[in-house]
């Protein structure tokens, strides 16, 4: 049960004042407008936060796990090469629940077994402020459990009418807020507000999955042979735009990239999908996922079962970002809550 | 160190993870040799200039690169203990293509030992029937090894090894070496040639054959991806069992460190859990074989 004392109140000038602060101090990132939609976007003002919006398009991976990066540089003629860790100190602003609980579960995949520590030092220079959302019609994340996040962030802001009541969830987010902000005690007016406002927000979700989180790498481990897979991947267009959007697709690629004078070069990775044919395709040219039936199958898989041993969780955190982009409408809500209803049919 | 499931990786605390710092950093190796075996295939012989790479178990593999041509997966072909690395790369891309205009004194990088090897503790005692298809005999090579230079700690062992004809056959010169010790070798072709005296057909068709002890034989296969059914089947038959047959298994790798997700089969990395499998670690994986 929430309780009043969990929160801050923060005046919406000091707000303004903290963001500021902080744009003299490191980059930010932030929610913000563009072409009319919610989107993550350097900030150079205060002003163009757009806080409380529907989900961005693109998740927030892209600031830890960029779509290029550098792992290291090579002298091809002196046969030596360096690492190089692409990190600096950044602040986001306005991650909503999804984006936070994906960033969580990107923490736990970097750190695992072998740690990957071009992921975890930008990590380390990460300050992450959540923000509320509305959610729109591809939003399923409450029926995930994810419409609320009690870790991994510093500062979570719950936008009221006048000002903001604010959570921390690290001691760097306490000590960021002393430093930059004057907070106060929230009243029992502001604290029902937010209550308010929660419910409300709670209420306005259209899509919802018809079993409960824990279910659910049960009902995917029986529906290997479920037709929907062939109906899918007959209109799939293999784009691998769901990888792209997904704030927990983390699969690479590694290649290097010589400079014109072919002395020196970088090894670059960048993202890759499962979507995509030739992901799974060995030197000899067999392809161990052959068929888009069989690489969507994979994808759906990674997000509700084949990870949710090793890490103890769900990977799908209920965005709706790869239904939202699809090109031909394929729905994980929809495909995900036929496999559920033809396993108690079965 | 568990990872993925039920799977015990052998490499991380074992072989001390000289590549922890970054783990995408290769250390250097000096071709000492490089010699074509076969049309395809060249054996390169690599002193490494980092010790900790020498530690590997047979059926482990490196991420082999050449800065501007990338890397790629490669098994050991060297036996363990051995001094000196031994590749032996079919050019088949431009990375290995590159491979193969390496020589004497060139440098080549690498990254690992990557993967869980063969437990070769598990084989002791057992009658081990070893089948390679093609370039599956170039890990199996090392496996081949490392039983052979502790021969008397296994059973009865026959090697059956399929190539498509006479002049794919790998380490041939070898063959009589390891017959000398005390295994079994039955060499088959697809296609015979003028002066090939040797068995003509698939690998499968040697299996039924091979005289089997019961309940004491393991059955270790490594060769395309479509052989794995069929010799399965063709062990199955021989009474062998999901607990009595290892598989190695290829798949395409970017990282070697469960991360890129490419060798990923349902809930495990190929590249951390194996590429050496148990049959029975691969049950309800229907994309594994």
């Amino acid at each position: 049960m929430e309780n009043i004392k969990d929160f801050k109140y923060l005046p919406e000038k000091g707000f303004k004042g903290l963001v500021k602060s902080l744009l003299s101090d490191y980059k930010v990132f932030g929610t913000i407008e563009k072409d009319g939609f919610p989107a993550f976007g350097e900030l150079s003002s205060v002003e163009e936060l757009v806080l409380s919006s529907t989900p961005t398009h693109l998740s927030a991976k892209e600031f830890l796990f960029p779509q290029r990066e550098v792992l290291l540089k090579f002298n091809i003629k002196k046969a030596t090469h360096e690492p190089v860790i692409e990190a600096r100190k950044q602040v986001l602003i306005g991650l909503h629940p999804c984006d936070i609980r994906g960033l969580n579960l990107m923490d736990r995949v970097f750190a695992h077994g072998v740690p990957d520590p071009n992921y975890l030092a930008r990590r380390d220079q990460t300050i992450v402020i959540g923000g509320d959302c509305m959610p729109d019609d591809y939003c399923f994340c409450k029926s995930l459990g994810n419409s609320e996040v009690i870790e991994g962030f510093d500062i979570f802001l719950h936008a009221l009418g006048k000002g903001f009541l604010v959570r921390t969830g690290s001691e760097q987010g306490k000590a960021l807020l002393s430093q930059y902000a004057v907070t106060r005690e929230p009243s029992a007016r502001e604290f029902r507000e937010y209550q308010e406002r929660k419910a409300q927000r709670d209420s306005s979700f259209k899509a919802s999955l018809e079993a409960a989180p824990s279910e659910l790498p049960e009902i995917y481990s029986r529906a290997n042979e479920a037709q929907v897979w062939e109906r899918i991947g007959a209109i799939c267009t293999g784009c691998g735009s769901c990888n792209n959007v997904c704030p927990t697709c983390y699969c690479f690629d590694v290649k290097d990239e010589v400079k014109a004078s072919l002395v020196e070069g970088e090894r670059v990775r960048t993202w890759d999908g499962c979507a995509l044919e030739d992901f799974a395709k060995v030197a000899g040219g067999h392809n161990f996922r052959k068929t888009r039936a069989e690489r969507l199958r994979h994808r759906f898989n990674r997000k509700f079962r084949y990870l949710s041993g090793t890490f103890d969780s769900l990977f799908c955190v209920g965005c709706g970002r790869c239904s939202r982009t699809c090109l031909v409408k394929i729905n994980i809500v929809d495909v995900t809550n036929e496999i559920i209803r033809e396993y108690h049919n079965k | 160190m568990k990872l993925y499931g039920n799977i015990i990786t052998n490499n991380a605390e074992e072989f001390g993870n000289s590549h922890m710092e970054s783990p995408y950093l290769p250390s250097l190796g000096i071709i000492e040799r490089s010699i074509r075996v076969s049309e395809k295939e060249r054996l390169f012989t690599i002193s490494p200039t980092n010790e900790s790479l020498l530690k590997y178990r047979p059926g482990q593999f490196y991420m082999v690169g050449l800065p501007g041509y990338g890397e790629a997966p490669i098994s050991i072909t060297s036996g363990p203990g051995e001094k000196k690395i031994e590749l032996c790369i079919r050019a088949v891309g431009n990375l290995t293509n590159a491979f193969h205009t390496l020589r004497k004194g060139d440098n080549i990088w690498l990254r690992g030992p990557f993967g869980r090897g063969f437990a070769l503790e598990e084989l002791e005692g057992k009658d081990i029937m070893f089948v390679a298809g093609g370039i599956g005999i170039v890990p199996m090579r090392s496996l081949l090894k490392a039983v052979l230079a502790r021969r008397e700690k296994f059973g009865r062992l026959t090697l059956i090894y399929g190539s498509r004809s006479p002049e794919e056959i790998l380490f041939a010169e070898e063959m009589d070496g390891w017959a000398s010790l005390g295994m079994d070798v039955q060499l088959t072709v697809d296609k015979s040639a003028p002066g090939w005296k040797g068995n003509t057909g698939v690998v499968t068709t040697l299996i039924p054959k091979v005289e089997v002890a019961e309940k004491n034989i393991i059955g270790v296969i490594i060769g395309p991806p479509v052989m794995y059914r069929f010799v399965i089947l063709s062990l199955n038959a021989k009474g062998l069992g999901a607990e009595d047959i290892y598989v190695s298994l290829e798949r395409r790798m970017k990282c070697g460190v469960g991360k890129c997700g490419h060798c990923q089969i349902n809930s495990i990395y190929v590249c951390q859990c194996g590429p050496v499998f148990k049959m029975s670690e691969l049950k309800g994986m229907p994309e594994a074989i």
